[in-house]
């Protein structure tokens, strides 16, 4: 059976950022000078050639652009200028946008008036609740010093923050069903378990380093990934204190972890120790995040390198929502040492405005969703190169006795 | 006129050093005839060619035997008017290939003065060709189109007067029915600017410009054509110096494309040809229900470098692709459109309108046999993608749009051979191999060989590329544009001046009496001693260039101003009555019995050359210019051609004592390198015809044979010389030494 053509793929990848895939000569350059492509994911310029032959199935089965790190390398390299880094670019936001079932995703990248709206929209309600669940809980509130429990309870966030991360998790953890049942394709029926199983250590070691992203060997891409492991480290480190142990693990009787503690539980004061390990950790998280967007966005805003050439209204949403996210975060913290009462309730307000769309969006739909993706994609590589190789030693074992006589 | 002879040996380029001069000087004397000789360390210097005019003005010597370097080199230096002349090559033949102040070596340079002399007593002063007829400088030019008009301009520009004869009623040619075109620098599609040429061709007053006619007959030969002309009716004569054939082509006829194009089965699926004519009447759309085109496929190579259709590259189908696809792309941007290609063939520049499509979003897919399909009611193109590795299908496309490619227009007609009615005479063994030269009623020419230009292959009437660049095998003939080969505007408008350029050089020599290319500048022609000839006809049959006529009874007529001089005419004669003033057979046979063959018991066999002047004879010289050493019992005389060696001198040096004969000719057959086409193609069957010499003789047949050497062979000169000559030891001495 052949494989349809369909032209109108690059108009549509066109609305994802496309440019220059049209250029491509086919000579193969980038694919010789890539790190990382091997010869059984060879890329991007198979990629570049789907792209040109408008095959949207091939695409859709395709693991490859979650395997790039985008260093660079091909697009400097490309003698035709049709920059195929940024076209695998393209491709995981193609990606993203085919394994949400939702639509949401597509509509998010494709409209930057929706982008917009759904920001504004998100925030706006997020604002809108506090407030009235501030009114609804007026008399309980602390006037006299910073406590932001005593306006919104920390069990009440909690539940919430539980409430959101399971219907985040609903969201993220299907499209990524769909994602691996796309890359694996039959294979998916015919591993066993086992296999998956025992390669879930280097799953858990790709999601926590990036390793393979140091796999690329072009100069100032150990920089790009020490930036990349820093906001990656800041935010997750900061995200488990915040929404994991808003409330320190009551039902295990576990308190020490309670990150949002009242006035009244430490004994007057608005702020633990400045020397507690959960206070320098939020300090770390902060200057991680902001070393780590400052360097991209600077680095995007002057366009030197091939990979920050390119910015798509996306990136900058995802930037300006995280450095955002940081600065309010730093800020309530400051509240609570000078216990600014009406600052730090404000400001409260503005973070959570800030910081829900951005997970929210981020996270299932968008940019964000990638955590998820590149990880278990490298792994599912991994298991399926492993599981061909077996087959095919069961293969040669049985041949091998002929070829003795 | 009484000869005086006067021999100069230049001692200089290490031939004194090598050479015994004083004896060779000894030896002009006694049997040369010479009354002077004399030496001089630096002959072509300055004080060289004064000692040299001196003896001419004052001695009144006429004849001259210049013994130094080869004939290839100093020929500037060494013209001296009113004179007659022969170089001898002592410098790259002995000085520089042979062993200095040798036995061998000396006796070889003894020999070559023989010869010198003997060839010298043989040669007649020159008198240049004058026809009878007045001689005219016109320029005929056939076909009107960009090629014809853009000769017919140059030639004008040069001073020449031009007829210009166009079939159609307008000038313009296929490019008049084209809106746009691509030619340099090769950015973008350009607006056609044919009706700008036409203007200034029909406001040039050195042209005069037949439109709705036809050349009716061609007769005579350069400056003394006279073309027959007919026009609405009305048929006039014009006397003609030289043509330029731009008669153009015309587009593969899709009917007979293979089954899987598609063409016939969907009125969506057109030529290019008819994409053009759709662009021109302003209609790019869907060809079933003028609706806007949304998919257009191209194909390319529909029936091209396909050996069932067209076994060539037509060179412009990429480029029309490109262009017609950019149109589109114009149009309308949305617009999807593939090119299915085997080879995307843009050579030089075109490189960047190519980029220039790719810009525009034209996709591009490598596919050696794309499929035409109807898939449910609609048109598709499946292919396999050899850069996907895996076959695509392409569906919903409005139009397909087959590369098809360039026929020349003397291409159509019957082949004149199996035209031409059997005579019942036994076919002529010696005959090489037939042009073909199909009736496509462009020239007409009152030829013996035929009415039209022979093929070099493929219909084109092209001639050799290297040695013959815009020449045709027909002299004064210069076919150009499309014609000779397939080529676009670009290409066809520098062909145009390229042929032009020929046609005025053609005129220009002819009118002094004088060869064309490649002997430009020679005076001498064939003369026929008419009263021995025999009606044979193989003159007229092998000459090269059709130069030839026969009358009724089978007589010769030879037309001298379209001869090449190449001497093959002289070569198939077996009644030798063919000559030139400084060639003939007569000649060459002193030469060969000039020679001193030692006797068997000095064991000093020889070894005669016969080498073609153009290729085998620069080798030898290449050879010497490197001082490579080789055999010192070889003679050497060069021919004209090799297709000018007569059967009698093989004869001649055998029952002389020669000991081995070596032809030295180019090579022939596909992608021949012999300058007058046919020259070593016809020694080598002549050649056939030998053994039977020898075999009355009671010789081995080993003793004579025949190499093909291009310059870039000279390494191999020498290697095969000493083979030659152990071969010949091991046969042993010629018997008939000392007869």
């Amino acid at each position: 059976m052949s494989n349809r053509v369909d032209l109108n793929l690059i108009r549509e990848l066109e609305e994802f950022g496309l440019k220059d895939a049209g250029k491509c000569y086919n000579c193969g350059n980038c694919t010789a000078i890539c790190d990382l492509s091997t010869p059984e994911n060879p890329f991007p310029r198979k990629m570049v050639r789907y792209v040109q032959l408008g095959q949207k199935e091939l695409i859709l089965k395709s693991p490859e652009p979650w395997l790039c790190y985008y260093c660079g390398d091909c697009s400097i390299r490309c003698p035709r200028e049709a920059d195929p880094g940024e076209t695998m670019m393209v491709l995981r936001r193609y990606l993203t946008s085919l394994y949400d079932w939702t639509g949401f995703s597509k509509r998010f990248y494709t409209s930057e008036k929706f982008e917009e709206l759904a920001v504004g929209v998100i925030g706006g309600l997020v604002g809108l609740g506090m407030i009235i669940w501030a009114i609804a809980n007026w008399s309980g509130i602390n006037w006299a010093h910073a406590d932001v429990s005593s306006v919104w309870s920390t069990e009440g966030i909690e539940k919430a923050d539980l409430a959101m991360a399971g219907i985040l998790s609903f969201f993220l953890l299907t499209n990524l069903y769909r994602c691996v049942k796309l890359v694996m394709g039959d294979y998916i029926k015919k591993v066993p378990l086992r296999m998956y199983w025992e390669e879930v250590k280097y799953l858990l070691v790709q999601f926590a380093t990036q390793k393979q992203f140091d796999g690329c060997k072009t100069k100032g891409n150990r920089q790009r990934w020490i930036a990349h492991l820093a906001i990656m480290t800041g935010y997750a480190s900061i995200f488990l204190l915040v929404v994991v142990f808003i409330n320190g693990l009551p039902f295990m009787g576990i308190d020490v972890l309670k990150f949002q503690r009242g006035w009244a539980s430490m004994g007057g004061r608005a702020e633990i120790s400045i020397f507690n390990p959960l206070r320098l950790i939020g300090y770390y998280s902060f200057f991680a995040i902001m070393y780590g967007t400052t360097y991209v966005i600077i680095s995007r805003l002057k366009k030197t390198q091939p990979q920050f050439k390119n910015t798509h209204s996306t990136d900058w949403m995802f930037l300006i929502l995280l450095q955002a996210t940081a600065i309010t975060g730093i800020f309530i913290n400051l509240g609570h040492i000078f216990d600014w009462v009406f600052f730090t309730y404000a400001i409260y307000v503005i973070h959570m405005m800030v910081a829900i769309p951005m997970l929210v969006l981020e996270v299932p739909f968008a940019k964000w969703a990638h955590l998820a993706y590149r990880p278990v994609v490298l792994m599912l590589m991994k298991v399926k190169g492993k599981f061909i190789a077996q087959q095919e030693q069961a293969k040669e074992a049985v041949l091998a006795p002929e070829v003795a006589v | 006129m009484d000869k005086k002879i006067g021999v100069y040996i230049c001692t200089g380029c290490g031939i004194g050093e090598a050479l015994d001069v004083e004896q060779l000087s000894n030896l002009a004397k006694s049997e040369c005839h010479a009354a002077l000789c004399r030496s001089h360390a630096n002959l072509c210097g300055p004080e060289g060619s004064q000692l040299i005019k001196d003896d001419i003005a004052n001695e009144g010597v006429n004849s001259l035997i210049i013994a130094a370097c080869s004939q290839r080199v100093m020929y500037d230096v060494f013209d001296f008017e009113g004179t007659i002349l022969d170089r001898v090559n002592f410098r790259e033949q002995i000085a520089w290939t042979h062993p200095p102040k040798d036995e061998d070596t000396q006796m070889m340079a003894e020999d070559y003065l023989r010869m010198s002399g003997a060839k010298m007593s043989a040669m007649l002063p020159l008198e240049p060709f004058k026809p009878e007829q007045e001689m005219s400088t016109d320029i005929l030019v056939i076909g009107g189109g960009v090629t014809g008009m853009t000769a017919a301009l140059e030639a004008a520009k040069a001073g020449y007067n031009a007829v210009l004869v166009e079939q159609e009623a307008d000038l313009g040619g296929f490019q008049k029915n084209v809106t746009k075109n691509v030619v340099f620098p090769f950015k973008d599609v350009q607006e056609n600017e044919i009706a700008q040429l036409a203007a200034s061709v029909k406001n040039n007053e050195k042209i005069t410009v037949l439109t709705g006619s036809k050349v009716e007959k061609l007769a005579g030969g350069p400056c003394v054509f006279n073309a027959t002309v007919k026009q609405n009716g009305t048929t006039s004569d014009h006397k003609i110096g030289a043509v330029v054939m731009a008669a153009g082509w015309k587009p593969y006829d899709p009917a007979k494309l293979d089954k899987r194009f598609g063409y016939g089965d969907s009125p969506n699926v057109v030529t290019n040809v008819q994409f053009e004519e759709r662009a021109k009447a302003g209609k790019l759309t869907r060809p079933s229900d003028d609706r806007a085109l949304k998919t257009v496929a191209f194909i390319q190579c529909a029936g091209q470098r396909d050996p069932k259709h067209l076994a060539y590259c037509s060179s412009i189908c990429c480029f029309t692709a490109l262009k017609q696809a950019i149109q589109v792309k114009q149009q309308d941007p949305k617009a999807n459109v593939m090119v299915f290609y085997q080879e995307m063939r843009t050579p030089g520049q075109g490189e960047d309108f190519f980029r220039k499509a790719q810009s525009e979003g034209v996709i591009f897919v490598r596919a050696q046999a794309p499929e035409v399909l109807n898939v449910g009611g609609k048109l598709a193109v499946e292919a396999f993608d050899e850069l996907l590795g895996d076959t695509i299908l392409l569906d919903d496309v409005d139009l397909v749009v087959l590369a098809t490619g360039m026929v020349p227009a003397t291409a159509f007609g019957e082949d004149y051979k199996a035209k031409k009615p059997d005579d019942g005479e036994k076919k002529n063994e010696m005959v090489s191999s037939v042009d073909s030269i199909f009736i496509s009623d462009i020239l007409n020419l009152e030829y013996r060989q035929g009415p039209e230009l022979p093929e070099l292959k493929n219909g084109f009437p092209d001639s050799h590329f290297i040695c013959f660049p815009y020449e045709s095998r027909r002299t004064g003939i210069y076919p150009a544009g499309p014609v000779r080969r397939p080529m676009g505007v670009s290409n066809a408008i520098e062909d145009a001046t390229g042929a032009a350029m020929k046609a005025i050089q053609c005129v220009e020599l002819t009118s002094k009496g004088m060869a064309v290319h490649p002997r430009a500048g020679d005076q001498s022609y064939p003369e026929f001693f008419m009263q021995r000839c025999t009606q044979c006809k193989r003159c007229t049959e092998e000459c090269p260039f059709g130069a030839i006529n026969e009358d009724e009874k089978g007589n010769p007529l030879p037309q001298p101003t379209r001869c090449r001089r190449c001497g093959v005419c002289m070569g198939a004669c077996p009644e030798r009555i063919i000559s030139f003033k400084n060639y003939s057979v007569a000649m060459i046979g002193d030469m060969i019995k000039s020679i001193n063959v030692p006797d068997e018991y000095d064991e000093k066999p020889r070894i005669l050359i016969f080498c073609c002047e153009n290729d085998a004879m620069p080798a030898l010289d290449m050879a010497g210019l490197r001082r490579m050493q080789y055999n010192s019992w070889v003679r050497v005389i060069p021919l004209r051609c090799l297709g000018s060696l007569n059967l009698v001198w093989i004869a001649d040096s055998l029952s002389k004592g020669i000991d081995g004969i070596m032809l030295l000719g180019c090579r022939h057959g596909d992608n021949y390198q012999c300058h007058f086409i046919k020259g070593s193609e016809l020694a080598n069957i002549r050649l056939s015809k030998v053994s039977e010499t020898l075999d009355r003789l009671a010789l081995e047949s080993d003793r004579v044979r025949f190499e093909e050497i291009s310059i870039t062979d000279y390494a191999k000169v020498p290697g095969l010389l000493d083979e030659f000559a152990e071969k010949l030891v091991e046969i042993g001495a010629n018997p008939f030494k000392g007869f």
